[in-house]
């Protein structure tokens, strides 16, 4: 690919416009190979350790997102060909691991046909991957989203309150994060982060001059006038009320961080995290002081092996049992299908993480976590080679949302911080997690793409 | 199934998950070393300094003597700038490129050894993210991205995102460039 032979005199003009998109693409075929091999050998690996024989039923349902995830690399091809090639295939191996394990959970709890959770995350990741596809050929230039930026944010704090409407809010759950309409049932804050992602990122870009330039240096943080202060107790309020009224922790952490995150990547200044670590704080002492399910759940969380916070309703029965599968898979795990994790509850969705320690073991946890670990990265990247601001800002908070909701998860199912229930991304049953997971991957190879679509020169050589 | 089939099984995934792992970091190491200095066809080694290419480069760390318009420094603004003429393209004027000229992007342009950059500078002096050239109030602005070995804005370091205007050389490594109308 380089140009070392053209070296004319001055009056040459040579115009080079060199691209290598194809490498890109068949490097990422070449993994999202690998990737689909993964999920097989895992789906394979369920059926002979639970029940000694393949599910063929099984394969063929899971043939539809395989074959979905190439399509989209095809469409990739076509409409995004500069597109990070990293992306896709972890996404893809996530989900597999994550069908493979909430089928192993079926095998476990006995549930077969539509009722088996592994059946409808296999229709979902169908779906997931469909609307990747769409949005990634839909959404042709990302700038265009900024000009949406405030009709994100409505739409976003509106997805936020769905659930405590009266009527289609689902209070049968612990948290009130649930929407039902009919059968179908959804989580609507799993959208809700990506539409205030683009109004964080809209928002940002036109006011972070404001918010990074004036201010007086005190103690060596320059702080921030009293002014503009005001974005920030307005996510403040507003996670707080997620606290309070929907009674959901992890979602409020996952919120005012991507905000905190976003601020201070636009205006880099450390300020900012100071104040929104002290605000969150605050926010989060009153809280256990108020309101008895965050005092349960630190309670939990401090002292998960007291046999009566172990007894009683509500209390750390979940957290310890999940410790004693992690525990009980040690180094290589008991193998896919020949552990015991449907003993916790919500082992499909909240601890699957758990379950996956449990059968996988802490090699194969940490080869998970190495994923997450990439994907996020890649997104950081992303933003780092980003062309405008907006699309910087949009690829930090994308990919931060999805480490920080990795991180408030494993956290709290491997003690690190009060238990919340969120999805981990990719894996975890749900379809509106994977929905918008995979809506995430469609807007970083999106970004990635509009990334490398730039004038490439290439000088080589200058020996010394 | 014996158990023996299953264990060996087991361990087996183990190893393709790191395996798919290992796959990603082996195709992203560009990203954690940087990319390789040079490539081999026009590499002569130490031995023999300046062969292949016809014109030999500047040295490194010399900056380009800036040519007739005077040696301005800092006080760039000091020289008009029509409005509504912004430089469109950016033209090498030494170094191994010499006279290659490129469009300039809508908002930015990075400079650097990294295959991301929008002009990718391999020799020796470069940084894989050495400097960006953003447009700024219709105005293209050099801002150096702490390389080691620095940008030059005719024969000055740059140290704060500087103004370039139309026709004063910007030096990195060994290759200088201009921005032109």
């Amino acid at each position: 690919m380089s140009a070392t032979t053209a070296t004319g005199p001055l009056t040459t003009t040579i115009r080079i416009r060199l691209r290598t998109p194809a490498r890109l693409r068949n490097l990422e075929l070449l993994l999202i190979v690998v990737a689909l091999g993964v999920a097989a050998a895992a789906l394979a690996l369920v059926d002979l350790g639970a029940v000694g024989e393949l599910d063929t039923e099984m394969f063929a349902l899971v043939a539809l997102p395989a074959g979905l995830v190439l399509v989209l690399h095809i469409a990739e091809r076509i409409v995004a060909p500069e597109g990070d090639p990293f992306v896709v295939p972890i996404a893809t191996a996530l989900t597999g691991l994550g069908i493979a394990m909430i089928h192993r959970i079926d095998i476990a709890e006995g549930y077969e046909g539509w009722a088996a959770y592994g059946v409808r995350q296999a229709v979902w990741a169908t779906i997931a991957i469909l609307i990747a596809i769409a949005g990634l050929v839909i959404v042709r230039n990302h700038r265009v989203l900024q000009r949406y930026r405030y009709i994100a944010m409505f739409v976003g704090i509106l997805l936020l309150l769905l659930p405590v409407l009266p009527g289609i809010g689902d209070t049968g759950a612990n948290a009130d994060v649930w929407v039902r309409i009919g059968f179908f049932s959804m989580q609507p804050g799993e959208f809700a982060k990506i539409l205030l992602a683009v109004f964080f990122a809209g928002y940002l870009v036109t006011a972070r001059d404001s918010l990074s330039m004036v201010g007086r240096s005190i103690l060596g943080l320059r702080l921030p006038r009293a002014r503009d202060l005001g974005p920030i107790l307005v996510v403040w309020i507003l996670s707080m009320g997620v606290i309070v009224i929907q009674r959901d922790l992890g979602t409020a952490l996952l919120y005012f961080g991507l905000f905190l995150v976003m601020l201070y990547v636009a205006t880099g200044r450390g300020s900012w995290i100071f104040i929104g670590l002290a605000l969150f704080a605050v926010g989060g002492w009153a809280a256990t002081r108020v309101l008895p399910y965050v005092q349960g759940r630190f309670a939990n969380w401090l002292d998960a092996f007291n046999p009566e916070i172990y007894e009683r309703e509500g209390g750390s029965y979940q957290l310890v049992q999940g410790i004693f599968g992690l525990a009980d898979g040690g180094l290589v795990g008991t193998g896919l299908g020949r552990g015991r994790p449907d003993i916790v509850p919500l082992a499909e969705s909240d601890y699957i993480i758990a379950s996956l320690g449990e059968e996988l073991g802490l090699i194969g946890l940490f080869a998970i976590l190495a994923l997450y670990l990439i994907f996020v990265a890649r997104g950081l990247r992303i933003g780092v080679a980003g062309q405008d601001d907006f699309g910087r800002l949009l690829a930090v908070g994308l990919s931060f949302v999805v480490g920080l909701q990795v991180f408030i998860v494993i956290g709290g199912v491997t003690r690190i911080i009060p238990l919340t229930g969120l999805t981990t991304p990719f894996l975890a049953a749900g379809g509106s997690s994977l929905v918008a997971n995979w809506l995430i991957a469609a807007l970083l190879l999106r970004l990635s793409d509009a990334v490398r679509q730039q004038p490439h020169a290439i000088v080589e050589g200058g020996a010394s | 199934m014996s158990e023996l089939t299953l264990l060996v099984l087991r361990i087996g995934f183990l190893i393709l998950m790191w395996a798919f792992v290992f796959m990603i970091v082996y195709a992203l190491r560009s990203d954690l070393f940087g990319t390789r200095a040079r490539k081999l066809p026009p590499q002569p080694t130490a031995a023999d300094p300046f062969p292949a290419s016809p014109l030999p480069p500047t040295p490194a760390a010399a900056p380009a003597p800036a040519p007739a318009p005077a040696a301005m420094t800092e006080p760039v603004r000091a020289q008009p700038h029509a409005s509504g003429s912004t430089p469109r393209r950016l033209v090498i004027t030494s170094g191994p490129k010499e006279g290659m000229e490129i469009e300039l992007p809508n908002e930015q342009l990075t400079i650097g050894r990294s295959s991301e950059s929008g002009l990718v500078i391999r020799d020796d002096y470069t940084s894989t993210h050495h400097a960006r050239l953003m447009l700024w109030n219709d105005e293209w602005v050099i801002q150096d991205l702490d390389s080691t070995n620095g940008t030059f804005l005719d024969g000055t370091r740059v140290t704060l995102p500087t103004p370039v205007p139309v026709g004063s050389t910007v030096t990195i490594g060994t290759t200088s460039f201009e921005l032109r109308r």
